[in-house]
């Protein structure tokens, strides 16, 4: 069992609408490992991580959880949606939204407060339990959503952009927030941005792909290691030398040229 | 200056009931289709207190049963189907034909047939208002089923809700604003259509009370009735407002002011 990795993508190609959106790509990811994909728009990397949940099949080639085709969604892969406006349910206050999770995994419900509380306390966001959606700020909404994938307790996390949409200073909190999480729950995550110095500021391995791949400039442009010492931090990892040698690398494959 | 803020609504009402009195009272008297607001008020006043089938009490009672019988009815049926319509093409498909045949037919021309099948009483009279709301509540529902965040379909996916869950947790709850649209029309139709059959058939009710009236050459008492039914759908209109504020306060606020 161990020999297979969490998450294999074999020759996966997708199609939609007649065009190609992702050229044969195979890569793997290991068990506690976070992943960055990055490319600029319209190269597929949504694309990829919703083949990856099971939301659309590949059109070929093979993607694989611990070495058995991707069916379907699973409850061991949570997937954060970029907007998070849309994906929190704004009749359910911050508790009834995490609860759903509980209640779609059939956990008992006198066992939901105490899961709810644990989660909630993870995410900081206890004191705001009774509240709904639409009286939080936008940070704290991809918070619930955080949280409520975290109920799940998933074995891998899926994020598309989840701090797109969010200012400058509490996408670098919850970057922090995010990798703190990760390091203590050994959650793996695949993480799709446009903004390379957070896939490089949070990942193991940062995925390049390039938009309208042919056959020979595939979609996966690049793969690179990220060996910079955890824990990091908004200015120190940001100044390391191997930060801004990954950072001149992978630049050209978001559009700069 | 002018005058305080609460009365000015009631300015147009004022005038316009003076001027009935003057037009009945002194440009038409004796008239059989027009009665003065003041006799009106008293032929009412002696309604209240009539006892027997045409009682104030019982005829309204007997109308807003019908009503609501049908609309509970006809919302049961059509708010299900919808769902069923909304949530599978293949159905929706199935049912096109058939329900763009059946849905123009006017609810009243149904009168006879249900005449035959029911007698005069309740059950015909909710059998007609069930299928005059129907339509309008399966065809609302269906697109509001439709108008579902799809987002939020893809979290259900996501979290592996079941389909049952999926459509009481989901779907139905956002689809609440638009099904209070759909409501407060049914509501509305449901009271029309009841007061109608009562009209062209039905022996009870506020709509046959009137026609008694007016066949007994009695303006006052029908114009009486005339007013009633008003009051009435005021009143019930103004319940369902009510009622969806209450409901958006306990769902978060949510918007209840969106189009279908």
């Amino acid at each position: 069992m161990s020999a297979s990795p969490l998450l294999r993508f074999d020759q996966v190609s997708i199609h939609l609408g007649g065009r190609e959106i992702l050229s044969p790509t195979s890569f793997e990811v290991a068990r506690g490992e976070f992943v960055c994909i990055i490319g600029p728009s319209g190269c597929g990397k949504t694309t990829l991580l919703r083949a990856a949940a099971g939301f659309l099949q590949p059109s070929g080639g093979a993607a694989l959880r611990h070495g058995k085709p991707i069916t379907g969604p699973s409850r061991e892969v949570a997937f954060v949606f970029q907007d998070y406006g849309r994906a929190l349910l704004p009749w359910r206050t911050v508790a009834g939204n995490i609860s759903l999770a509980l209640e779609a995994a059939g956990v008992p419900a006198q066992e939901r407060p105490d899961r709810i509380a644990k989660v909630l306390d993870t995410v900081g966001l206890s004191a705001h339990a009774a509240k709904f959606p639409v009286q939080l700020s936008g940070g704290m909404q991809q918070r619930v959503q955080i949280a409520r994938c975290l109920a799940q307790e998933p074995e891998l996390m899926m994020m598309d952009e989840p701090f797109g949409a969010l200012d400058a200073m509490t996408r670098e909190s919850l970057q922090d927030e995010v990798s703190r999480l990760v390091q203590s729950t050994g959650l793996t995550v695949l993480f799709v941005t446009h903004d390379l110095e957070e896939a490089i500021y949070l990942s193991d391995r940062v995925i390049a792909l390039r938009a309208n791949p042919t056959p020979d400039k595939p979609s996966l442009a690049a793969m690179v290691e990220v060996k910079i010492p955890r824990p990091r931090d908004q200015l120190l990892t940001k100044e390391h030398p191997e930060f801004l040698r990954l950072r001149r690398e992978l630049y050209g494959f978001l559009g700069h040229h | 200056m002018g005058l305080p803020h609460l009365l000015r609504p009631w300015v147009f009402p004022a005038v316009l009931l003076g001027l009935l009195e003057v037009a009945a009272r002194w440009m038409v008297p004796g008239s059989d289709a027009l009665a003065p607001p003041s006799q009106t008020v008293l032929a009412f006043g002696r309604a209240l207190t009539a006892q027997g089938d045409d009682s104030v009490l019982q005829a309204t009672a007997f109308t807003l049963t019908s009503a609501a019988l049908g609309l509970l009815l006809g919302a049961a049926l059509g708010l299900g189907l919808g769902i069923v319509l909304g949530l599978s093409r293949r159905a929706a498909a199935m049912g096109f034909l058939s329900i763009e045949v059946l849905r123009p037919v006017p609810s009243v021309a149904l009168i006879p047939l249900a005449m035959l099948v029911f007698g005069f009483g309740y059950r015909m009279e909710v059998s007609v208002v069930a299928f005059a709301t129907f339509w309008p509540l399966l065809i609302l529902t269906q697109a509001a089923v439709r108008q579902v965040e799809p987002q939020l379909l893809e979290v259900a996916r996501a979290l592996g809700l079941s389909p049952w869950a999926r459509t009481t947790q989901i779907v139905l709850p956002a689809m609440v604003p638009r099904l209070f649209i759909a409501l407060r029309l049914g509501v509305s139709i449901a009271l029309v259509v009841a007061v109608t059959v009562e009209i062209a058939a039905n022996p009870s009710g506020m709509g046959y009370a009137m026609m008694i009236a007016q066949q007994s050459l009695a303006p006052d008492l029908m114009l009486a009735w005339l007013f009633w039914i008003g009051v009435v759908g005021y009143v019930i209109n103004l319940a369902t407002l009510r009622l969806q504020r209450a409901v958006a306060q306990r769902m978060g606020e949510i918007n209840m002011e969106q189009t279908p």
